[in-house]
């Protein structure tokens, strides 16, 4: 059929232009992340080449499987945060996230020891996956920040500098559903922590994302003390033909899809605290006689708002 | 959200094996979430590569994969089936049928996470219905009295059309005078939420996520609806061409298929009320009023700039007078 075809010579042009590896034609090298390799597990244990170096993982790849599972689960908890761990392995300097499991306890800002509740969950789950044929280790943990972008705050700084410590290698995911329904692409963060009393190499801002004003405290005081690492994706084979296949079936929910609608409450809300940042920006004007330099950082950031707010509107 | 019945499609009924060639006619419907086929073809993939790898090829027969089991859940509401999520179980390899305390452990444990859920069948993977899947499905009636069975093939065949799911139920049919569970196969709808449907878009088609510029992410979005929006014409040029075909009497007359496509044409123009234009205007003028208060906000940031730089530059000739810059 004709659109198919076009569709795939498009898909072609574009991977060509954004220098995507072509798809490995050998299905088995592909799929062979699959497959767990206990001796190479327990050498890495051995080893340890994340002690010496702070900044040694610096890539996560996550299949396509944990992505999904990830966010829906985080979508399903509505304006709640929730949690989950990761399974996986680790290979070079990259954490490889296989699948991902939810727990049963509700993230709350001040609760820094949920994880401690959901301790037993995770046993059960890990031995009885085992038998069913999952034999990864637990890699690492997830949890969402509806509505409010994908960083760490103080608490998750916390608990993640204690995971290091204890249960190396771990990672953290941060997942922001309702961004990513309205901005429409995944809102997703990984990152690791810095040990305590470490300065890092002062790197430039990666991307610039709109925090809510009465959050961003939280994430000035602690955003030096961890950095990001850059997400990949894969799949299996067997998901990419599926996936391919699944495409004739739901091109019409791309379609019927309206992310104006769907996301009435958030813009309503990001609307809101742009107000508030104008108003403070302007407070500042009125009061500083001389340097320009303080009101024209907020004015940065507010138009830095008002543009994301402006990609919304764009989908 | 579920995607419209395809009158094209049923122009070519599929040719169905012997044993699960009745459609169902329980008068349910199905609908299914992306989620459950990536998880069933994880789980194949997965036992695939150990097998593979640990040289193991006594359980199946030489260049099968194995196969693999696992239970589904969702909710049922009246006659709607969704299923929403899967989970893998273990299967006694000697008397063929599944380990019920491991099923049991592990709804328990998805109960915790999502209370809503309950067992609603099961699934495996292969190219067809074998004839020991009825005793697994008749042991797992006394979870769901009437379980369904979602069938997923493995096999990767570039030339097909149609996802390699089926979902079959049993049905109680008199066949030689005795009465016999048999599966029947039943049609099913796939069914998002809108974050599923981003993420699987985004793994299917691999989009710029990070450090693309706000056009790139544009372009990759507007690259969606184009192709969603060719689909569409390219179903309507089918439809089309089975109406033109009819007309010279090249195919006989289906009056069903008729109806559907007039009842289709019929739904346009599918809004056409004044309170719908105001709703809609209203929106319109609000997302207008935004960009522009952007592109507003925008240019006084770079206004400031421009003063910024001017007032650096005089200053520093100024500089030694210790005044400050004009422009305050």
């Amino acid at each position: 059929m004709e659109p198919s075809s076009s569709a795939a010579m498009a898909r072609q042009t574009w991977e060509l232009e954004n220098s995507i590896p072509a798809a490995s034609s050998d299905p088995d090298a592909l799929d062979a992340i699959y497959r767990y390799d206990e001796a190479a597990h327990t050498r890495a244990q051995q080893e340890k080449p994340w002690v010496n170096d702070p900044h040694h993982f610096c890539r996560a790849k996550i299949s396509a499987l944990a992505l999904l599972k990830m966010v829906v689960h985080a979508r399903a908890g509505g304006t709640i945060e929730v949690m989950g761990l990761m399974q996986g392995k680790c290979e070079g300097d990259a954490i490889i996230v296989m699948d991902a499991f939810a727990l049963p306890v509700e993230g709350t800002e001040t609760r820094v020891n949920a994880q401690a509740d959901a301790y037993e969950y995770m046993v059960e789950y890990s031995t009885i996956n085992k038998q069913a044929g999952r034999l990864e280790n637990v890699v690492g943990w997830y949890h969402s920040h509806p509505g409010y972008g994908c960083w760490l705050s103080g608490i998750d700084v916390s608990t993640q500098m204690l995971n290091q410590q204890f249960t190396e290698p771990f990672l953290a995911v941060v997942v922001d559903p309702t961004r990513t329904v309205s901005a429409g692409k995944v809102e997703i963060g990984a990152f690791r922590t810095y040990p305590k009393d470490y300065k890092p190499p002062d790197e430039p801002v990666s991307e610039y994302q709109t925090i809510p004003l009465n959050k961003i405290e939280d994430f000035g005081v602690h955003c030096k003390q961890y950095y990001p690492l850059d997400i990949t994706y894969f799949k299996s084979s067997l998901d990419s033909h599926l996936l391919d296949l699944l495409w004739n079936k739901y091109w019409v929910n791309t379609l019927s899809s309206s992310p104006l609608l769907g996301n009435r409450d958030y813009v309503a809300g990001q609307i809101f605290d742009l107000a508030d940042k104008l108003e403070q920006a302007e407070g500042q004007l009125a009061h500083s006689r001389f340097g320009m330099l303080m009101p024209s950082q907020r004015k940065k950031e507010v138009m830095f708002c008002t543009i994301f707010c402006c990609v919304i509107f764009n989908n | 959200m579920s995607a419209p019945s395809d009158p094209a499609v049923a122009s070519h009924p599929p040719a169905g094996a012997a044993a699960a060639a009745a459609s169902s006619s329980s008068g349910l419907t199905f609908k299914l979430h992306p989620l459950v086929i990536v998880n069933v073809s994880d789980h194949h993939t997965r036992v695939k590569a150990q097998a593979a790898c640990s040289g193991d090829g006594t359980s199946a027969a030489p260049g099968q994969p194995p196969r693999v089991f696992g239970c589904v859940i969702g909710v049922q509401r009246g006659r709607t089936v969704e299923i929403f999520n899967s989970f893998e179980l273990v299967l006694d390899p000697v008397s063929g049928t599944l380990d019920r305390a491991f099923l049991e452990k592990k709804q328990e444990l998805y109960k915790k996470v999502f209370p809503d859920f309950y067992v609603l069948g099961w699934y495996s993977t292969g190219s067809d219905v074998q004839d020991t899947d009825m005793q697994i499905h008749k042991a797992l009636m006394d979870v769901n009295e009437s379980p369904v069975y979602l069938l997923l093939n493995p096999a990767i065949n570039l030339s097909q059309k149609d996802l390699p799911v089926t979902i079959h139920e049993s049905e109680l049919h008199v066949i030689d005078g005795s009465p016999q569970l048999i599966f029947v196969r039943a049609n099913y709808t796939i069914e998002t939420v809108e974050a599923e449907r981003i993420s699987v878009d985004h793994v299917a088609h691999l989009k710029p996520s990070d450090g693309g510029s706000a056009a790139t992410q544009l372009a990759a979005h507007l690259t969606g609806i184009h192709s969603a929006i060719k689909m569409l014409n390219s179903r309507v040029r089918v439809i089309h061409q089975y109406l033109v075909s009819m007309q010279k009497g090249d195919m006989p007359l289906d009056n069903s298929l008729l109806r559907q496509v007039s009842s289709l044409v019929r739904r346009l123009p599918a809004m056409e009320s004044q309170k719908f234009q105001d709703d809609f205007l209203m929106e319109y003028n609000d997302t207008l009023l935004m960009t522009y208060l952007a592109m507003f906000t925008n240019c006084s940031s770079t206004m400031n700039e421009l003063v910024e730089k001017f007032n650096t530059t005089y200053e520093r000739s100024t500089a030694r007078r210790g005044g400050r810059g004009a422009f305050m």
